[in-house]
């Protein structure tokens, strides 16, 4: 029984670190623009298949075929490669979706930059599938695909260190924006555009930064939940949704809510799939629902009554 | 110093602003006064180039600045205290000076020495450093707002109704630390609706009627004008 517990606790806390980095993109974005990339589901699963498209090219020959890449393609340091080339990448398709979709659109009434992102996101998806094809492939972990013996449970080592290497970014995410100068000024473009000006800010640059992060955070992690899981253009959707439940649930204006957030989801997932797995989404957004009832910006979002 | 030429600013089909021209001295305080809905604050934003100019020109020391987008012009010289001081309130007073001087790229030793110019000048603000800049009180958000323009070392600092929602003695206070600025040689241009007080300070000033400027001249023979006093400082004062 504790192992079991165990092993959930650790699963969530993976799955949870993804979904709190992802919710940390969403508030990125919306903080600094008050705009969402709702394609964000769509850059998870080009940024894996980017990840596994790497694999393959660095480890020619000895890595397997496309689709079943041996383990040993993810050795030799090819893994961080490949994860950070595919986060670099999303991140300038996230310049490219900024001034695409979000800057003609943004500040202006109405709501054409959700159906512009969204729009951005099925034409991606499209070229993916073009590109890749519809199935699912095999992403192998740098770690191998054994099973750590911890107290009884089994947990995988990608797992952990997709807890460690989430935590590790949100840790430098978090300093960087409350302790350096480009964070700080984040935050005041946050707060208001045209005062951040009025400091000789250039606005419009950092919003393209900001877009740019958020964007190479959902490449990053595709990278990382794609050997837990397996890599697969239509991966990116239940995860982003989650990941923005969680950041609706900690309060999108709270990158530390959005934080807990994402975490309180994974946890809550695996615990209610210890119970009854079938239950899982409905007990969660059940949950969310009820949470929002009582706090509609969410736990630790700004109360409306405060930006007055 | 700074020229504005016939300028206009509307909004859609309304002009704020028409066909206005003033023109600050190096040195002076130039004060622009008028009642509520005169345009002052839109003028104040259209210098400082927040929006846009239907007609019309900005010069900074002779150079067109009409294009320049906002956050080029305060390297170019010009620093906006908005109007409701506008602080950044989750950041803490340190840190908004320290984004005040966002455009001199400062080496972090040049910076905290810039930062304790400000905490000479405004002592109030030494002792609340760490605190957020919403806990302030309404005239040390105000002092905060200024030092915060001073930050970018102007060439011609802003302030847009420094004295609005203080209490008489807090507003007395800021009027000070105005003065002080001109003793030391700031270029000021400083809208306001206590026309007594701007126009005790100023050296030149203009009134500001519906967009338009109606008359201007000294600060101290605005004081004395027959049509201002009867508009703006209320007869017998």
């Amino acid at each position: 029984m504790l192992a079991t517990l165990l092993q959930a606790l650790v699963s969530g806390l993976a799955i949870g670190g993804v979904y709190a980095l992802l919710a940390l993109s969403f508030s990125i974005t919306f903080t600094t623009t008050r705009t969402l990339n709702f394609a964000q589901g769509e850059f998870i699963g080009v940024g894996a298949f980017l990840g596994v498209t790497l694999l393959y090219l660095l480890a020619p020959g000895e890595g397997g075929s496309f689709s079943a890449l041996a383990p040993v393609a993810a050795e030799g340091g090819r893994y961080p490669v490949a994860a950070a080339a595919a986060g670099a990448a999303l991140g300038a398709l996230g310049l490219l979706l900024f001034l695409a979709a979000i800057r003609p659109f943004a500040g202006k009434p109405g709501m054409s930059w959700v159906m512009s992102t969204i729009g951005f996101g099925i034409i991606l998806q499209s070229l993916g599938l073009a590109v890749w094809g519809p199935a699912p492939v095999n992403m192998p972990s740098p770690f191998g695909d054994g099973v750590i013996r911890l107290g009884g449970a089994g947990v995988r080592p990608q797992e952990v260190a997709v807890l460690v290497v989430a935590v590790l970014l949100m840790l430098a995410l978090d300093i960087t924006l409350r302790r350096t100068r480009l964070g700080k000024a984040m935050r005041a473009v946050a707060h208001d555009p045209a005062v951040a000006a009025l400091m000789g800010i250039p606005v419009t640059a950092i919003m393209l930064g900001a877009f740019a992060l958020s964007s190479a955070l959902a490449g990053l992690g595709g990278v990382l939940v794609a050997p837990i899981a397996s890599a697969s253009l239509f991966m990116g959707m239940g995860i982003a949704l989650k990941a923005f439940s969680g950041a609706i649930l900690g309060g999108l204006d709270n990158p530390r809510g959005c934080i807990f957030g994402g975490f309180a989801l994974g946890l809550l997932e695996s615990g209610v799939a210890l119970w009854q797995a079938q239950w899982r989404e409905i007990a969660v957004f059940l949950i969310i629902i009820l949470v929002l009832a009582i706090r509609p910006n969410g736990i630790f979002g700004r109360r409306a009554l405060d930006k007055v | 110093m700074l020229e504005v030429v016939d300028a206009s600013v509307a909004y859609g089909p309304i002009e704020a602003v028409s066909g206005l021209s003033i023109r600050v001295e190096p040195g002076q305080v130039v004060a622009i006064v008028g009642a509520n809905g005169a345009g002052k604050t839109t003028l104040m934003k259209a210098i400082a180039g927040i929006l846009p100019l239907a007609a019309g020109r900005i010069l900074l020391e002779g150079r067109d600045i009409t294009a320049m987008p906002a956050h080029r012009r305060v390297a170019a010289g010009l620093a906006l205290s908005p109007e409701g001081r506008q602080v950044f309130p989750d950041q803490s007073v340190r840190d908004n000076l320290e984004l005040g001087a966002w455009c001199r790229d400062l080496r972090p030793a040049a910076l905290e020495a810039a930062i304790e110019e400000q905490y000479a000048l405004f002592p109030r603000l030494r002792e609340r450093r760490d605190q957020m800049a919403v806990t302030l009180s309404g005239g040390e958000q105000q002092m905060l707002a200024i030092a915060r323009a001073l930050m970018a070392r102007p060439r011609v600092l802003l302030l847009d109704e420094p004295s609005l929602g203080l209490a008489p003695l807090v507003i007395r206070e800021i009027f000070a630390i105005i003065r002080g600025l001109r003793a030391r040689g700031i270029t000021v241009l400083l809208v306001e609706q206590m026309a007594n007080l701007a126009l005790g300070i100023a050296d030149h000033a203009y009134v500001l009627e519906t967009g338009r400027v109606t008359l201007s001249g000294s600060g101290a023979a605005l004081l004395q004008h027959p049509q201002v006093r009867a508009a703006y400082l209320g007869a017998g004062h």
